[in-house]
């Protein structure tokens, strides 16, 4: 009785989640939501960052991405730390991710197509420039808890978000500690 | 049976309610479940990149980047203001149309014949309706026909030919080995070269070297504010741009 209960639950739970045959769908009307609040000539530009960040929430796991982004650092770092990064991180993160979309304000957005990559997931889109077409991919890993489908990493122009901090973070901590970073990453959100 | 089956479907909803709160308080420790796994996706650090002319290349970023801020940029900054937005179509249209030779027979040496035919289509189209390439003829008409930009550091890549060791170029910026001696077989193709033949424009290099600042400008008057927004993540500036020139490459060889 309990597992039957307890499959129905879990049945149900997939009602509001992210799931593999929605993501296309749903990815590109977020997409679409977002560009449309980046067209809008009506809303401050504090406003639509709030907005924009309101839809990527839904689909982007933060988390991950920060440990990602500071690679094999974080296992060393204390909880205080990670929380610390994070915080910063994330700032960083979204403010990068939606300074690159204010580039293409007037153009159009295509979803290209969903490719399967082991057990990951890769949403590939293309944003239509004057000149050049810019791929933006979004990489998904399933969450296996909830089997929710979250965003880990974005590609832009064929070039990971994620690696690139990775990679800069591991050479800046050879150097520097942990709070130099966390002190770096504020000084340069508060810039932004 | 009724009972349980009340209560069975008061719990389920009162379940799905929940969803959303449950998967958030979950994604913390999921998340270090599975970031082992998904962490071999990504590389840490620079280091295992041979890079002998780290020294120099450093140097050149710095420099690049300051002539870049300080002279390049206002100079496009002031040409897109100035230029109307059709003139600056038409510009472009025409080096891109120049640049058929070295398009095409670098789809050919990769055995891309498709891409190769229509690259030969547009410019036969672009040259003679598009009065010398200013009017991308098929692009207008909606025909099904577009670019497929190669050049010898792609082909040597698709050979598969390693890159070398990385180089940055004055003013021209990241490059390597591969590429920078690919650059001087590419101009042999290109019309822009100096030389006293029909088949080039100009027959001297200042006029050569004015053609292709030209082009450049006008190029970089659409792409430079990608420029703007990419330089702002950078931590380190030289590797993290060496980083995603490679990247970059890797994907257009890829294509």
């Amino acid at each position: 009785m309990f597992k039957k209960l307890f499959l129905i639950a879990c049945l149900m739970t997939s009602l509001f989640a992210f799931e593999k045959e929605n993501i296309q769908k749903q990815m590109s009307d977020n997409i679409h939501q977002v560009l449309n609040i980046l067209k809008d000539t009506n809303i401050t530009k504090k406003d639509k960052s709030e907005k924009i960040i309101t839809i990527l929430d839904k689909s982007f796991d933060y988390n991950i991405m920060s440990m990602l982004a500071l690679g094999r650092a974080w296992k060393t770092i204390s909880n205080e730390q990670r929380e610390e990064f994070s915080n910063v991180f994330i700032k960083r993160l979204k403010e990068s991710y939606i300074d690159k979309l204010e580039l293409y304000n007037d153009q159009k957005i295509k979803i290209a197509n969903l490719k399967e990559n082991k057990s990951r997931l890769i949403l590939n889109t293309i944003l239509v420039g004057k000149k050049e077409n810019y791929p933006i991919d979004y990489k998904f890993y399933e969450n296996r808890k909830n089997n929710q489908w979250y965003v880990y990493d974005v590609n832009i122009l064929g070039v990971s978000i994620i690696q690139t901090y990775r990679k800069q973070f591991d050479e800046y901590l050879k150097e520097k500690t942990i709070d130099d970073l966390i002190k770096y990453l504020k000084e340069k959100n508060l810039k932004a | 049976m009724r009972k349980i089956t009340i209560l069975f479907l008061f719990l389920s909803f009162f379940y799905a309610c929940n969803a959303q709160n449950f998967e958030n308080s979950n994604k913390d420790d999921v998340a270090i479940n599975q970031f082992d796994d998904i962490s071999n996706e990504f590389q840490d650090s620079y280091e295992d990149d041979f890079d002998p002319l780290s020294g120099y290349n450093r140097v050149m970023t710095s420099f690049n980047d300051g002539f870049y801020v300080y002279v390049s940029r206002p100079v496009i900054k002031t040409y897109k203001d100035v230029v109307p937005s059709t003139a600056r179509k038409g510009v472009s249209n025409f080096f891109t149309n120049l640049g058929f030779p070295i398009r095409f027979i670098n789809n050919l040496l990769q055995l891309k014949f498709k891409n190769s035919w229509e690259e030969l289509q547009l410019f036969v189209l672009n040259t003679t309706f598009g009065i010398a390439g200013l009017i991308n003829v098929a692009e207008e008409n909606n025909f099904n026909l577009r670019y497929h930009d190669e050049d010898f550091g792609q082909t040597l890549g698709y050979w598969g030919v390693g890159e070398g060791f990385h180089i940055v170029l004055p003013i021209l910026g990241p490059s390597n080995l591969r590429d920078t001696f690919s650059l001087f077989v590419d101009e042999y193709a290109s019309p822009l070269k100096p030389e006293d033949k029909s088949f080039y424009l100009t027959d001297s290099t200042d006029k050569s070297i004015g053609l292709k600042t030209f082009k450049t400008v006008n190029s970089t008057s659409y792409t430079y504010p990608v420029y703007d927004k990419l330089r702002k993540d950078a931590i380190d500036l030289y590797p993290y741009l060496k980083d995603f020139y490679n990247k970059r490459r890797e994907e257009q060889i890829k294509e």
